[in-house]
This record gives structure tokens, sequence and C-alpha cells, in this order.
């Protein structure tokens, strides 16, 4: 199983935003809802996988505010 | 004379395609299964090819279902009865309709992100469904290239049957460009929704 991380927002208009942005850079990636075991106010949120990490960070940088990002 | 198989112990689809091949092969044939599906799957297939058909109750929980003077040659049916929910047996799970690439309505952007997330989800569920049937928009997402391809097609993997219809794939110009599931027509469609004990519609 690899490695997976995700993407949170305060609002699924972030995740929205996060996803067009990312789809244009050719990251892999997914649309999942939260993981039960994590709470936050949008229950959408974006997987990745962990050596993605990096260019994630980068491609929403000053973009998109996220609220966390969490390994599962 | 009437030729009889014992299909008690076998679970679907294997009673119905014994008694497809009785019919075919002998006429007349009693057959004995010990599930309400399968009972419902043997009448649906007697029903198809109208046959006179006596269910009769026997001792531990076995079912005998005499099925005679059949009207049409068994031939006609070239695959049998899949296998769906009947009663309280939960043999086939429920049957899922995806008729739009979102899930509700109001914003479609909104809505395609939660059609991900409710797919994604699907497939993470240890209860999956029997089928999952797309029509008009609902068949984009079955196209190669689409975000929730790669979900449909472990789903597939799973036992989880697609289909797809046929009308709408051609009309998006996507018939030759499917990734999961297989073309389909109005009347399956029909048929596994009126044989569906729940269906489920984001």
């Amino acid at each position: 199983m690899p490695e997976y991380y995700v993407l949170m927002f305060k609002s699924v208009t972030g995740a929205m935003q996060a996803e067009k942005i990312l789809k244009k850079s050719a990251i892999p990636f997914k649309i999942i809802p939260l993981p039960k075991t994590i709470s936050t106010d949008c229950g959408i949120c974006i997987r990745f996988e962990a050596e993605q990490l990096e260019s994630i960070k980068l491609a929403l940088a000053s973009k998109v505010e996220y609220s966390d990002i969490r390994k599962i | 004379m009437t030729y009889k198989i014992n299909a008690a112990g076998l679970q679907c689809p294997e009673p119905v395609i014994l008694a497809k091949k009785g019919i075919e092969s002998h006429g007349d044939i009693e057959i004995t299964v010990d599930n309400d599906t399968a009972v419902e799957n043997i009448g649906r297939l007697g029903t198809k090819l109208g046959c006179k058909m006596n269910i009769v109750k026997g001792e531990k929980g076995l079912y005998h279902i005499n099925i005679k003077n059949c009207t049409e040659a068994a031939s006609i049916i070239s695959t049998p009865e899949g296998c769906r929910e009947t009663g309280s047996e939960n043999t086939g799970g429920p049957v899922v309709v995806i008729s739009g690439d979102t899930m509700g309505k109001g914003n479609d952007e909104l809505g395609r992100i939660l059609m991900k997330a409710f797919i994604h989800t699907i497939l993470e569920a240890d209860t999956k469904p029997g089928s999952i049937i797309f029509y008009n928009s609902g068949v984009k997402l079955a196209a190669a290239g689409s975000d929730v391809a790669g979900d449909l097609v472990e789903l597939e993997k799973t036992g989880v049957e697609i289909l797809i219809c046929g009308t709408c794939a051609a009309f998006f110009g996507m018939k030759d460009n499917i990734a999961a599931g297989h073309i389909s027509n109005m009347y399956d469609i029909v048929n596994y929704l009126t044989a569906a004990a729940r269906i489920i519609q984001p």
C-alpha cells in the first residue's frame, strides 16, 4: 500500500479550487471524502501519495488556502 | 418424463443456469433449490420462456419447481439472469443509479466533486452494490480518462456489474471509449431496476 496524505480545506470551495489547479499540473491525486477519523468543517479532501507532497504544496502555494495536510 | 435437477446447496447463478440448460435439452424439468433467490431467478426464466410453473415447498427449506410446456426455446436467452437481491436475501446487493455526472442538483461544480467522493466511497465500502447503472451525463464518469475511471475498474474487479446506457454513450461520443463496464440498453436497464429490491440514486 502506498503512503497517502490528505489535504484538507476549510470549505468545499477550497477543495474545488485546488482540484482545478492540480488537474492542470498533472500531479496525480484523488478527491475523497474526509476519513471518518478526521473531523473538520469540510467533508471533502484531496488524497495523494507521499511522494507528491512537495509538488502539491508548491502548486497550491499562495493560490489556495488549505487548512491542514495529514498522513492517513 | 420430467427431467430432475438437484440444485440445492448451489448459489446464484448456478441454479438458473442449470434450469436453462435443463429446459434446453430436456424440455420439462423439475429443479430442486434451497433459496428464495434461486426460486425468483428461475421464476423469471420460466416467465420469459412462457412455461407453466408449479412451485412446491418441500421439507428442510427445499423448493421443487416444476417447469413444463415452455412456449419459447431456452436458447432465446443468451445469458442467464443476474444474481440480484430478492426478499431478505442479500445476494446481489442494491442497484446504484447514476443519472448524471453530479451528485444532487444545484451547483454542478460541487455536484461533480461530490460524485467523485461518492464513487470512491462505494469502492471502499464493505457492502458493495450488485450493479451500477450509468445513464444521461452519468456515462461520462465511465469514459476513459474520467477521474473515477480507476475506481470503476476496481469496482468491476470486486464483482460489481457496471451497465452503461449505450444511447447516452453514443450521444456523448464515447461509445468506443469506455474505461469500465459494458454498453447496455433500455431493456436491461428496466429489467435491473424492476428486479431491484433497493435502488440508490445519489
